[in-house]
């Protein structure tokens, strides 16, 4: 509503941007129902798509909000983003950040104090920004590696507590962790007229899931961020299907043999052979 | 009463929405809690707010109707959407935005003095709009005031609005909301400041992104509120299977998240069994701030020595505390096995037998827990060793059961 008597307000706003703001901005039976309150209950725009309102409409931070942002203050990764403190000085956080324990982080996070990682972060994410190129000199497993790459985006993960940055260059697709980077160099900006983000290559798994030990809703609620589907097929039993990255495969593997028995993979092929070599090899293991 | 997309409670759609998120697979029958009508209503809702990410499927039983996200490919979370959809009368949006026009010039007005503006500038120019009373205003004015958006002089009896103060340089912080509108516990906040940006940052993804605690915000936010001010809670819990309504008195401690799983957890102190109890946070529907407890540093005496055999959630003390083993061999360039040892351990120790031999040990309460992760190891497992040997065969027992399922060891079908 404040976009429309912003338009309206600098008499701008016409039938058909009003209904262009409303389907960009509002949900989708809005576009029933704000122009027929605007027109029957609501005495904030007149028949000439005109409004008494003078100013733009703006909205002061609530104290919610201040508290919000100084809560975040408490957080070691608000160092890689230097926000202006100002005007928070007298404003109580909403919560102590200790008072959430991630129980089952991994424990080797990210160095967010370290003063090369916050440079590196920073130039990444100007580049990010920016659309220019990098140049990132990092220890490769066997030797250092460079690589001029242009970043699109700074991936986090809650689990792992670590960021990564996504990037392409000749053709190529990069995830490298942030906290492996010794130096990075900002280059040039890069002509984005042809880009298009890369998409991942996804592979599809299927499994059927036995309802024993609250495993139904373990493991829903555990893969949830996947996209999926379920279909009951018994009282007891269902199956799922969700879309993975080809490259997180060895993390989905040991994610689905942490269930047991309880799940059952029933494609990709290639995905079972993966669980039974994994199963000989316990076998040897036993000898 | 004609059909509305929003909402005047967000804790009706709550269920709704976790519904169609984590099991989408039911039938409009299967949604017992609630009537048909509801159902119809609920869905109708979640459709026109989250549309772009319903969808469903028929079979002869009926439609199925489930969302489906990949949280990596999105930037923002789509559940907030449901916390921007609050119902409000003809009056507030009005009125609301009458007041921050009038006080956007410097001034400072009473009540009074804004009604007469509200009524002179703006309802003049409209025929058939409704008429106004000073009370309508004056309330209107103390919410906005308890939000932080107006302050309030008073002089005696009179009291004058004014806009308040706002000097934060929001444009600075723009890239911090938007990482932890998605990170932070209480993101939903951030989400709400994105708003106000012509063109929000979408340079962060996440992995491992469990979007559904969006839904438990506002009930995260009482708990956190409380924890802070040290005052006990009175909890209304919805048993998952009976959907019977319970009430707790608890001294709220800590949040537990779960990143690996996706589950959030209260942990308090039970006043009536004392002792430490954990309590899902999707479970719980109301939380109520009781009287502050000056008990607060015993509390959390205890709270430190509990956690010491902590793996998980689970305080299950039937054995006392239980001790577990767990031998693993390590191949040559297979370094990142020690260091997920190291790493992905929450307690206990790790130690390094011979050349390619490990061994992880722990003291917990409940050794059962571990087994998820233990077999994240399997097909390195030496030896599994429990002092209760039912967590040991329980291990060995759907091992047996992995290797018929997919056809057992040497002639592999």
């Amino acid at each position: 509503m404040a976009a429309i008597l912003k338009e309206a307000a600098e008499h701008t706003l016409t039938g058909d941007k009003l209904d262009q703001i409303i389907r960009e901005k509002a949900f989708a039976e809005s576009s029933l129902s704000i122009p027929a309150a605007l027109r029957k209950k609501w005495p904030l725009l007149k028949n000439d798509l005109t409004t008494p309102i003078q100013h733009p409409p703006s909205m002061p931070l609530t104290s919610l909000q201040k508290r919000w942002l100084k809560t975040l203050l408490q957080d070691a990764r608000i160092a890689l983003f230097a926000p202006d403190m100002n005007g928070l000085e007298d404003t109580e956080p909403l919560f102590n950040l200790d008072d959430i324990v991630y129980f089952d982080q991994y424990l080797d996070g990210d160095p967010y104090g370290d003063a090369v990682y916050r440079e590196v972060f920073r130039f990444v994410l100007q580049a990010v920004k920016e659309r220019r190129s990098i140049r990132l000199r990092y220890q490769g497993r066997t030797a250092p590696c460079c690589v001029v790459c242009m970043p699109y985006r700074l991936e986090y993960s809650e689990k792992d507590d670590k960021f990564r940055i996504l990037a392409v260059g000749k053709g190529k697709r990069y995830i490298i962790n942030m906290a492996r980077i010794q130096h990075c160099d900002l280059l040039e900006q890069t002509d984005m007229g042809g880009f298009h983000e890369p998409q991942p290559r996804c592979r599809t798994l299927t499994f059927i899931l036995q309802d024993e030990r609250n495993t139904l809703e373990r493991a829903l609620l555990h893969f949830s961020h996947f996209e999926k589907e379920t279909v009951r097929l018994s009282e007891y039993e269902y199956r799922v299907t969700l879309r993975y990255e080809k490259d997180d495969e060895t993390e989905l593997l040991i994610r689905v043999l942490s269930f047991g028995p309880m799940i059952q993979v029933i494609s990709p092929d290639h995905f079972i052979e993966l669980l039974r070599e994994r199963l000989k090899k316990q076998s040897s293991c036993e000898l | 009463m004609a059909f509305s997309e929003l909402i005047k409670d967000h804790e009706r759609i709550r269920d709704y929405m976790r519904q169609f998120y984590v099991y989408g697979f039911k039938s409009r029958e299967e949604y017992d809690a609630k009537s048909a009508r509801s159902y119809d209503n609920e869905r109708r809702r979640i459709e026109s707010w989250l549309g772009d990410y319903m969808s469903f499927w028929q079979d002869a039983n009926g439609k199925r109707l489930f969302l489906s996200v990949d949280s990596r490919a999105i930037r923002y979370n789509p559940l907030y959407q449901s916390f921007k959809a609050k119902s409000f009368t003809d009056k507030d949006i009005a009125l609301h935005f009458f007041i921050l026009d009038i006080v956007a010039d410097p001034c400072s007005l009473t009540v009074r003095e804004i009604v007469e503006r509200i009524e002179n500038n703006y309802l003049s120019h409209f025929d058939d709009a409704f008429s106004l009373d000073e009370s309508t205003v004056r309330k209107k004015l103390k919410e906005y005031e308890n939000l932080g958006l107006l302050t309030a002089e008073r002089n005696g009896r009179e009291v004058r609005y004014h806009l308040s103060a706002d000097t934060v340089n929001l444009d600075s912080w723009m890239d911090a909301v938007a990482f932890f509108s998605e990170e932070n516990p209480a993101g939903v906040i951030g989400s709400f400041l994105l708003d106000k940006a012509d063109v929000p940052p979408s340079y962060f993804g996440f992995k491992h992104h469990y979007i559904l605690h969006a839904l438990d915000s506002q009930v995260l936010l009482d708990l956190l509120t409380a924890m802070r001010e040290h005052r006990a809670v009175t909890l209304v819990l919805r048993s998952q299977h009976s959907h019977k309504e319970l009430r707790r008195v608890v001294y709220p401690l800590k949040i537990y998240a779960s990143v690996q799983g996706g589950r959030r957890y209260l942990l308090g102190w039970h006043y009536g069994r004392k002792s430490i109890t954990f309590y899902r946070l999707d479970a719980i529907c109301q939380v109520t701030p009781g009287a502050v407890d000056g008990e607060h540093d015993d509390y959390m005496a205890c709270y430190t020595r509990f956690r010491k055999y902590l793996w998980g959630v689970s305080t299950s003390t039937v054995h006392g505390v239980e001790h577990i083993e767990m031998t693993v061999c390590v191949g040559e360039g297979e370094a990142h096995i020690p260091q997920r040892l190291q790493r992905e351990k929450r307690n206990g120790t790790v130690t390094q037998l011979d050349a390619h031999t490990w061994q992880f040990a722990a003291d917990v309460y409940d050794a059962a827990e571990l087994l998820p992760w233990i077999r994240t190891f399997i097909g390195r497992i030496t030896e599994l060793r429990c002092s209760n040997q039912m967590v040991v065969d329980r291990f060995y027992a759907d091992l047996e059961r992995l290797r018929q399922m997919y056809g057992g060891e040497d002639d592999a079908v």
